[in-house]
C-alpha cells in the first residue's frame, strides 16, 4: 500500500489538468497542495506549538462507471517527529451510475448538518493530535468499510458497513504541546465480524426542506475513562437532522440518541443530543452562523452540558481576502476557543494565511489548553 | 396568383409592423427569456478577473442545465484554481415568483453538502467576479418593470433598448438599460445604474455564435466603471440537447463530483 501511495504522490507532482475524455476512456484527475504551517505560543514560554510541512496528493482514476480514489500526505513535522512520513488518508474503489453509488475501502463518511460538531456524524472519528487547532477537514480520520447509496431525484438511502473501525487519535505524548497527559488507553476492539459497525441513513431533499433519519450500531470512538483506563464499548445511535432555508437564513437542526453509551466510571446510560443552528447569508459576502448543542445524560451528577459555536466570515477585494472567526463556546463552564484567520490569495495557486487561536478557559473542556493561545502562519500552494 | 401573393405579403408586413409598434418592454424581455436554448445544456466557462492595475486571476467552471417545464435545474463544478477545484453548486431554479430556489453547496475538503439560502446570494457577486449570481442565471421577467425606450442600431445590430427597474428595492441596481439584438434576442450591451442612479457596471457581449442552431454567447465582459475592476467570461465547448439524465441534478451526484 505504501508503494501505491508513493506512486500516487509522485504522480501528483506532475501538474496537469483533467484529462477528460469520452465516457469509455480512462480519466485521470489529479489535485492537491503543498503547505507549510507554523504556530508559536503567545504566552510564556513562547515555544513552537506546531511546525509542519506537507504535500497532499489526490488522484482519481475513472473508466466508465467505475473508479478509484487515493488521497495521501507526505509530512515533515518538526515538533512531533513520529508524525513525519507518509500518511494514507483515503483509498477506495467505487462504482457509480445514475442511481447506485458503491464505495469500498478507506474513506471519510460524513453525516448530519451540524457545523464542526458531532451528533449523528460519528462514523469518522477525530484526530486530536493538535486538538481543534487544525483545519476541520484535516481532523477527520477515515474508516475502512463499505458504503452503498441508492439515490432518486428527491431522496437517497445509504447503508454503511464498517468492519475496520477507527478511533480518536488523542495527544498523550508529553512532548506534544497539546498533550492531555499520559492516559492509558485500553485495547481497541478486535477486527472481528461481530465488532463491525453498521447502519443507514435515509435522506430527503425537497424544495423547501432537507431532512434525514439515521441509525448506527457503533462504538464510543473517543475512549471513556473507566477506573483510570480509556475504554471502548458498543452503543447505538438513532438520529435525525433537517435544514430549512427561510429567505436569507437557513435553520439547521439535529438530534441524536446514544443508547447504552459508556459513561465516565464505567456505567452505561442513554445520552440525548440536540442542536439548533442558524446560518445567515447576509449578502455582500458576509456569512454568519451560530449553533447551540445540548447534551443530556440520563444519569450522573452533571446531566446537562451545552456547547455553542459562532462563525463569522467576510470576503473582501473580490474574494482575494477572506476573514473568518470561528469560536467554540463551552456554555456550561463559560470557556472559549476562538480561531481567527485572514486568508490572502497571492495568486490563483498561492495563499498566505495568518491566524490566532485564542483560549479563554478557567474550567471545562478548554481549561487544559488555557495557556495554548497561539499565533500561526500558513502558506498553501494548490494544484 | 402573383398579385394575391404580393397582397398577402403586404398584409403580413403591415401586421408585423403593427405588432412591433405595440411591442412592450416586457414583451421584448419575455422574447429574450423564451429564446430557444435546447432542453439541456453543457458548457465550460473561463472567468478572468482583472484589477485596475492589470493583474488577473482566473476561475474555471463546468456546468450542466436541464429544463423541467418552466423550471431549470443546474449543476456546476469548479475545475480551477486548485483550492476550489471540485466545489459544486446544485440549483433548482423555480419560475414561480415568490418560490425560493433550492440550492446546495458541496465542499470537497469537508466532504459535506450544505443547504444554502435560495434567495440571498442572487445579489451577491459570483466568486469575486463582477457578475452577480442573478447575472449568471435568469431573472424572472416580472422581477423588473420593463419599458421599451427606443430602437437603435449598435455595433451594426438592430437593437431594442429596454429599461428595467427592479420591483424589489433591495436589488443592487436601481435600473438597467439593455440593448437587445433583434436578430438573435441576446443583449449586446447592458448598463447597470446604482442606487444614486450613477453608472455602476457595463456588460458587453463580444462574441455570439450559432451552435447546433442555437444562438450562444461565446465571450462577454462585465466592467465595474466605478472601481475599474472587470471580469471576462469565455464560454467553451457549448453543447445543446446533451444526453443527461435528471439523476445528474441530485445531491448524490453533487457529492460524487465531476
Amino acid at each position: 500500500m505504501r508503494f501505491v501511495t508513493i506512486i500516487a504522490l509522485l504522480w501528483c507532482a506532475i501538474p496537469r489538468s483533467v484529462l477528460a475524455q469520452d465516457e469509455d476512456s480512462l480519466r485521470i484527475d489529479v489535485k492537491g497542495f503543498v503547505d507549510t504551517y507554523h504556530a508559536v505560543r503567545t504566552e510564556s514560554p513562547n515555544d513552537w506549538m506546531s511546525s509542519r510541512s506537507r504535500v497532499r496528493g489526490e488522484v482519481t482514476l475513472e473508466k466508465g462507471h467505475a473508479g478509484a480514489f487515493v488521497s495521501a500526505n507526505l509530512i515533515y513535522n518538526a515538533i512531533l517527529k513520529d508524525r513525519t512520513g507518509l500518511q494514507l488518508r483515503e483509498a477506495y474503489a467505487y462504482y457509480s451510475d445514475d442511481h447506485w453509488d458503491v464505495r469500498a475501502g478507506r474513506q471519510i463518511i460524513t453525516w448530519g448538518v451540524a457545523d464542526a460538531l458531532r451528533l449523528t456524524d460519528i462514523i469518522s472519528p477525530m484526530d486530536y493530535t493538535e486538538f481543534l487547532a487544525q483545519d476541520y477537514d484535516d481532523i477527520r480520520i477515515p474508516v475502512g468499510g463499505l458504503r452503498l447509496r441508492y439515490s432518486r431525484e428527491k431522496w437517497n438511502l445509504e447503508a454503511v458497513a464498517i468492519p475496520v473501525s477507527s478511533f480518536f487519535d488523542l495527544p498523550t505524548d508529553d512532548k506534544n504541546p497539546w498533550s492531555v497527559g499520559q492516559i492509558p488507553i485500553g485495547n481497541e476492539p478486535k477486527h472481528k465480524a461481530y465488532n463491525m459497525e453498521y447502519g443507514g441513513r435515509l435522506s430527503f431533499f425537497l424544495s423547501g426542506i432537507d431532512f434525514s433519519f439515521s441509525a448506527l450500531h457503533t462504538w464510543n470512538k473517543q475512549p471513556v475513562l473507566c477506573n483510570g483506563v480509556g475504554e471502548y464499548h458498543r452503543m447505538t445511535m438513532l438520529g435525525a437532522d433537517m435544514s430549512v432555508p427561510v429567505g436569507k437564513f437557513v435553520v439547521r437542526s439535529e438530534v441524536a440518541e446514544y443508547l447504552d453509551e459508556l459513561q465516565i466510571g464505567g456505567s452505561r446510560a442513554a445520552s440525548t443530543y440536540a442542536l439548533l443552528g442558524l446560518d445567515w447569508y447576509a449578502g455582500n459576502d458576509w456569512t454568519l452562523s451560530a449553533q447551540y448543542a445540548h447534551k443530556y445524560v440520563a444519569q450522573g451528577e452533571h446531566r446537562n452540558t451545552g456547547l455553542s459555536t459562532l462563525r463569522i466570515s467576510k470576503d473582501l477585494l473580490h474574494n482575494t481576502l477572506a476573514l473568518q472567526t470561528f469560536a467554540y463556546i463551552d456554555v456550561t463552564n463559560g470557556s472559549v476557543f476562538n480561531r481567527l484567520s485572514a486568508d490572502y490569495a497571492l495568486n490563483d495557486q498561492l495563499h498566505a494565511i495568518l491566524g490566532y487561536d485564542y483560549f479563554h478557559a478557567d474550567s471545562g473542556m478548554f481549561a487544559i489548553y488555557k495557556k495554548n493561545s497561539e499565533l500561526w502562519v500558513k502558506l498553501k500552494y494548490s494544484f | 396568383m402573383k398579385k394575391i401573393v404580393l397582397v398577402l405579403a403586404a398584409c403580413m408586413l403591415a401586421a408585423s409592423e403593427m405588432s412591433a409598434q405595440q411591442l412592450t418592454g416586457r414583451d421584448v424581455i419575455q422574447k429574450v427569456k423564451d429564446r430557444p436554448d435546447g432542453d439541456t445544456r453543457y458548457g465550460e466557462m473561463e472567468l478572468t478577473l482583472k484589477k485596475k492595475n492589470g493583474s488577473t486571476r482566473q476561475r474555471k467552471v463546468t456546468s450542466w442545465a436541464m429544463d423541467e417545464g418552466k423550471d431549470t435545474k443546474k449543476m456546476m463544478f469548479f475545475t480551477y484554481p486548485g483550492d476550489v477545484k471540485g466545489t459544486g453548486f446544485l440549483t433548482w431554479d423555480y419560475d414561480q415568483i415568490g418560490k425560493e430556489d433550492a440550492k446546495w453547496l458541496y465542499l470537497p475538503a469537508m466532504k459535506k453538502t450544505r443547504r444554502i439560502s435560495g434567495s440571498s446570494s442572487k445579489t451577491d457577486y459570483f466568486m469575486g467576479t463582477d457578475f452577480t449570481y442573478d447575472d449568471m442565471g435568469q431573472r424572472h421577467v416580472d422581477e423588473d418593470k420593463h419599458k421599451l425606450l427606443r430602437e437603435e442600431t449598435r455595433n451594426g445590430h438592430k437593437c431594442w433598448v429596454v429599461e428595467s427597474v427592479p420591483v424589489d428595492k433591495h436589488e443592487i441596481y436601481s435600473r438597467k438599460v439593455t440593448w437587445i439584438r433583434q436578430d438573435c434576442l441576446i443583449a449586446d450591451h447592458v448598463e447597470y445604474y446604482d442606487k444614486l442612479n450613477k453608472l455602476h457596471r457595463v456588460l458587453d457581449i463580444q462574441d455570439v455564435k450559432k451552435i447546433q442552431g442555437f444562438w450562444t454567447i461565446q465571450k462577454m465582459e462585465m466592467k465595474n466603471v466605478q472601481t475599474e475592476h472587470s471580469t471576462t467570461i469565455v464560454v467553451k465547448n457549448s453543447q445543446y440537447n446533451v444526453k443527461v439524465d435528471k439523476a445528474l441534478f441530485t445531491v448524490a451526484k453533487l457529492e460524487k463530483g465531476l
